[in-house]
């Protein structure tokens, strides 16, 4: 247990220390929320920046945990991974670290993106809202962090990770129910929206918005995270003898 | 009971054999792994730091199986792999310290400074590492390895890219933790080294012991003096009475003799006489490199690379 503490401590100070990164990966969804959120002429809704800023802050989530995911798979190239493995600490402390590592920062990022939101003009919810609002993306950022984990790691090079990294990001964020509601979609898209893990998350802290629990959609969220981490430790223990 | 003890110790990667039953009692020493690249070093250290399942044989680190007391084999050792992974915008005493923590030392902050203060490394602890030279980041790497007393330390070629000051300083240390009571198993391809620090040496070629024992015994088991020929053009092989031919190495042939100073003239009056254009004759006691070139034959690569093989050799050994 105490390992994956330090094992997440090492990566936040290092985080920290790297001052470039803390505000880069704040750029991207800010940037969606104002010139997309603030700016977009649409009809279904009276206020659209209510409506994306779930999606926004999914987003965030993604992008962090995608970019999170590296992190072993340096770890790994540099060597740092045999020397922690060759540890009397517990193997897997060092995967459940990183998970750890990837979470928090993506709730730190997404708790910035959600006050800019309300800076320019988003709701503000009760504080028992919110408070569902980030127990789903804690469980999002757990599913996505161990996914890319386990990817990386699987897939061994940073420039081929990268590459994967782009290709499923936007795709996944535009097929998602992110930028606009089932009921204007072309049923096509409708259709692979509503599979989507992403638009679990999103629908899930929307419901939240207009005051309803979503238990349906925690529940997919949480079978689907203990799903991955099972699938995280088999990967993570046959990459590491 | 031996610190370390390996039975038929062998590890296939595909076809190609990286070590090739081996079998190795390591106790209270420095043991020097030596050979040349590629010669299952590295792989050895994998598997008895239980990073690499061997393909077939067994082995021991203080009584515990590598394969199946993985755990306890990890808490009896440390491990300092050959690239140095230190953490460059952490500070010495973060990268300690973390450490320190991850092995569940008692009392880590005071143990983290003892380590430092070891090393010569308190007066620049809270610098961040990026500011270190690669001397000090090794010592660092040490100060971790150290932190928790291991009772067998791994050293995977502790000296590789330092300047001679550093090297020194590096084996001084190694030295006193070895007076200490720690067994430490170092690879090197640095005869010279080996041969000034190591209490017992052993040559691999091609994933086998082809040579063991004390610098000074293998070295007397050659003949007392080396001569060593540079030549121009193509070497014939030549029978000169009580003079033995060790090996080739470019235009570079040696030999070895009882008396070096009477075999030199008929070595040089031999070689003349086959044709062969002598160019200079030098006289020395054997060194390691000696008896490695003896013990491995005239240096080569092993057979033709294999590109494939290779990188699946560096795929499973990271």
């Amino acid at each position: 247990m105490n390992g994956i503490w330090y094992y997440m401590e090492r990566d936040m100070i290092k985080w920290f220390r790297g001052r470039i990164g803390v505000v880069t990966l704040l750029v991207m969804p800010a940037a969606w929320l104002i010139f997309v959120g603030l700016a977009l002429p649409v009809t279904f809704t009276g206020n659209y920046l209510d409506f994306i800023t779930p999606g926004i802050l999914v987003m965030t989530m993604l992008a962090s945990s995608m970019q999170g995911g590296a992190l072993l798979m340096f770890d790994k190239i540099l060597g740092f991974l045999n020397k922690f493995l060759a540890l009397p600490t517990p193997r897997e402390s060092i995967l459940f670290g990183k998970i750890l590592f990837i979470t928090i920062r993506g709730v730190i990022q997404s708790t910035i993106i959600l006050l800019v939101a309300i800076l320019i003009g988003a709701t503000i919810l009760s504080p028992i809202q919110y408070g569902t609002i980030f127990l789903i993306l804690i469980l999002f950022g757990i599913l996505l962090s161990g996914l890319a984990t386990t990817l990386a790691l699987y897939v061994g090079d940073h420039d081929s990770y990268a590459a994967v990294n782009t290709m499923i990001s936007m795709p996944l964020f535009f097929t998602s129910s992110a930028l606009m509601p089932y009921s204007v979609m072309p049923p096509w898209l409708r259709a692979i929206a509503s599979v989507n893990p992403l638009s679990f998350a999103i629908d899930a802290i929307r419901s939240v918005g207009t005051g309803v629990v979503p238990f349906l959609q925690i529940g997919i969220l949480i079978v689907l995270g203990i799903v991955v981490i099972a699938l995280c430790i088999r990967v993570f223990r046959g990459m590491t003898v | 009971m031996n610190a370390i003890e390996t039975h038929d110790l062998t590890r296939n990667y595909d076809s190609l054999c990286a070590v090739d039953h081996l079998s190795l009692s390591v106790n209270n020493e420095i043991f020097g792994l030596l050979g040349p690249n590629g010669s299952g070093k590295t792989t050895t250290v994998l598997m008895l730091t239980t990073l690499l399942r061997p393909t077939a044989g067994t082995a021991t680190v203080c009584g515990y199986d590598i394969v199946r007391e993985g755990e306890k084999v990890r808490q009896q050792l440390s491990y300092v792999p050959q690239d140095m992974a230190v953490d460059i915008k952490l500070t010495g005493r973060e990268n300690v310290l973390l450490f320190a923590h991850l092995y569940g030392i008692v009392n880590p902050k005071d143990k983290t400074d003892e380590v430092l203060s070891i090393m010569e490394l308190s007066d620049r602890a809270d610098d961040l590492i990026r500011t270190y030279s690669g001397g000090m980041r090794r010592r660092l790497e040490l100060a971790q390895a150290l932190v928790h007393e291991p009772a067998v330390l791994f050293l995977d070629e502790p000296t590789i890219g330092l300047d001679v000051a550093a090297r020194k300083k590096i084996w001084e240390h190694i030295g006193t933790l070895r007076k200490n009571g720690m067994t430490i198993f170092v690879t090197t391809h640095y005869m010279d080294e080996a041969d000034q620090y190591c209490d017992r040496v052993g040559i691999v070629s091609n994933g086998r012991v082809v040579a063991l024992g004390q610098p000074s015994s293998l070295k007397s088991q050659l003949m007392t003096d080396v001569i060593t020929a540079k030549i121009s053009g193509p070497f014939v092989p030549l029978e000169v009475e009580g003079i033995q031919f060790v090996g080739q190495k470019d235009d570079e042939i040696t030999f070895t003799a009882e008396n070096g100073k009477e075999a030199l003239p008929r070595i040089a009056q031999s070689l003349t006489e086959n044709g062969i254009q002598v160019r200079s004759l030098s006289l020395r006691e054997p060194t390691l490199d000696d008896v490695f070139l003896h013990a491995v034959g005239k240096q080569e690569e092993p057979h033709h690379f294999n590109d494939q093989q290779f990188r699946t050799m560096l795929r499973r050994r990271k």
